[in-house]
């Protein structure tokens, strides 16, 4: 947990996102609504007992009072998909449209790909890369119990993804996921500034891959479960900065109604940088009381 | 029914549509028109189906949904297809109350009067499907994969 301290400086009321760490997440859910309709399925829980909560902020987010919500027969029949309540914004940042041709470079287990799939209402097509041979089963497996049929999976390393012209792309990275210490305590045992520098050199392959898929116009999306800003703010400064200053690339606000987010931070050991990195959000878990997230909204020129 | 060549180079393979129409025509009297939104492709002993668009040039582990496998005979419907395009049927479907569709959802068999033909058919439970199941001899034999089976509570009959 010391570990943490490293954020005293850049984390708002840092007392309050000490404590709120020992407080496990509840559980959460989203709607897909590529199997029933969002009020059917609202009834179906009223009538089992089951006790939740729509999200303030999505209206097919849900905070479930279940122990198991996995077993439940909504998800069994992929009604429902659960879900962490932050990993649904992406998705929202990145607004994909019906018809579009859109990647997800980092995408098992898919709850992201299946949202997309749904925001697309199951028209255009999602490419859901995910190179590791194990992790495309549950992938693979989400997608079809969603009842998902604009995803074709690819197995490359997002750093080597041959070629596209993506009109989208989420770049969900791999990371040292302190913001899922809610979830899994000891998480942030495992951290420390020499992995997140590790990761970070993936990261800023990875984001500079997907920015040569997008076409002219196109929307890339980088988020992260995490807190460190070598894996965050640093990473979307490299993969920008090289040709950012012939302005191939902007950053927009990302912002979520309902959600309180904390820009990017501007500055970090001493270190000045892009006063843009501002647009891009930290959703923190005493903000909300959710896990922790980092989300940017590139767009290439 | 397909290109023998699919199933030894195991690639994917595009696939007629009205071939695989013709399939579920035959079994659950769904009309073409179900389908006409989508494309299909056989990969060693599966179909796929995958909305209606170009897919760029590639190497892809899946393509859309597995939608039939052909390992065996007759052809075997997946539960995830069936719950997409199940609801077009006009025959060989099957509606369960509710404790036989616990039963169904663990996984178990037991025997259900039908009029449907002997084979797979199409399980229904107060409007939604649940899935695949095996119609033989009067039994109904639940085809759920194990991910996707409930927890046992009843005995089987
Ligand atoms: C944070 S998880 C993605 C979660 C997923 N987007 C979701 O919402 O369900 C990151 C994923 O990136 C994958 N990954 C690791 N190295 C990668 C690489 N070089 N290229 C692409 N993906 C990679 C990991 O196997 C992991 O499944």
């Amino acid at each position: 947990m010391d570990h943490l301290d490293r954020y005293r400086e850049i984390v708002p009321d840092y007392a309050a996102f000490r404590a709120v760490q020992c407080i496990p997440l509840y559980n959460s859910a989203r709607i897909n609504t590529l199997k029933i309709e969002p009020e059917k399925l609202l009834e179906r829980l009223r009538e089992e007992g089951v006790l939740f909560q729509s999200f303030e902020w999505y209206h097919l987010g849900l905070k479930l009072d279940a122990e198991s919500p996995g077993k439940l027969l909504e998800n069994l029949l992929g009604q429902i998909h659960i879900q962490e309540e932050l990993s649904m914004v992406p998705p929202l940042v990145l607004d994909p449209q019906p018809g579009e041709c859109v990647l997800d470079m980092c995408a098992s287990p898919g709850s992201k790909t299946t949202q997309i799939a749904q925001m697309m209402q199951n028209k255009g097509l999602v490419i859901a890369n995910e190179p590791s041979l194990a992790r495309v089963a549950p992938l693979r497996s989400n997608c079809e119990r969603l009842g998902v049929l604009n995803v074709a999976v690819t197995r490359y390393d997002g750093r080597n993804f041959p070629r596209g012209s993506f009109d989208r792309v989420l770049v969900d990275a791999p990371c040292s996921s302190e913001g899922r210490e809610r979830r899994g305590p000891g998480v942030l045992a495992r951290c420390s500034r020499e992995r997140s520098l590790d990761l970070k050199a993936l990261q800023v392959s990875l984001l500079k891959n997907a920015l040569r898929l997008t076409r002219a116009g196109g929307v890339v999306v980088y988020s992260t479960c995490t807190y460190a800003p070598e894996e965050n703010e640093l990473v979307v400064q490299e993969a920008i900065g090289e040709s950012g200053d012939s302005g191939a690339f902007r950053l927009e606000k990302v912002r979520i109604p309902g959600l309180k987010e904390c820009p990017g931070i501007t500055e970090w050991n001493g270190e000045r940088l892009k006063d843009e990195l501002s647009a891009t959000a930290r959703y923190y878990p005493h903000v909300n009381d959710t896990g922790g997230f980092y989300v940017a909204k590139i767009i290439k020129n | 029914m397909s290109p023998r060549s699919s199933r030894i180079r195991n690639v994917f393979e595009p696939l007629d549509r009205s071939i695989v129409a013709k399939l579920w025509q035959e079994r659950f009297g769904i009309s073409e028109q179900a389908f006409s939104s989508c494309r299909f492709f056989r990969k060693a002993n599966s179909i796929w189906a995958i909305g209606d668009v170009d897919l760029p040039a590639l190497s892809y582990e899946a393509i859309g949904m597995r939608i039939i496998s052909c390992k065996d005979r007759p052809w075997k419907p997946t539960t995830s297809a069936l719950q997409v395009f199940g609801r077009y049927a006009t025959k060989n479907a099957m509606n369960l109350n509710k404790q036989e569709a616990m039963i169904f959802l663990e996984g178990g068999s037991q025997v259900i009067e039908s009029g449907c033909d002997a084979g797979y058919v199409v399980v229904f439970y107060r409007g939604d499907i649940l899935g695949c199941g095996l119609y033989s001899h009067g039994k109904l034999i639940s085809q759920l994969p194990k991910e996707r089976r409930i927890e046992k509570h009843y005995q089987e009959q």
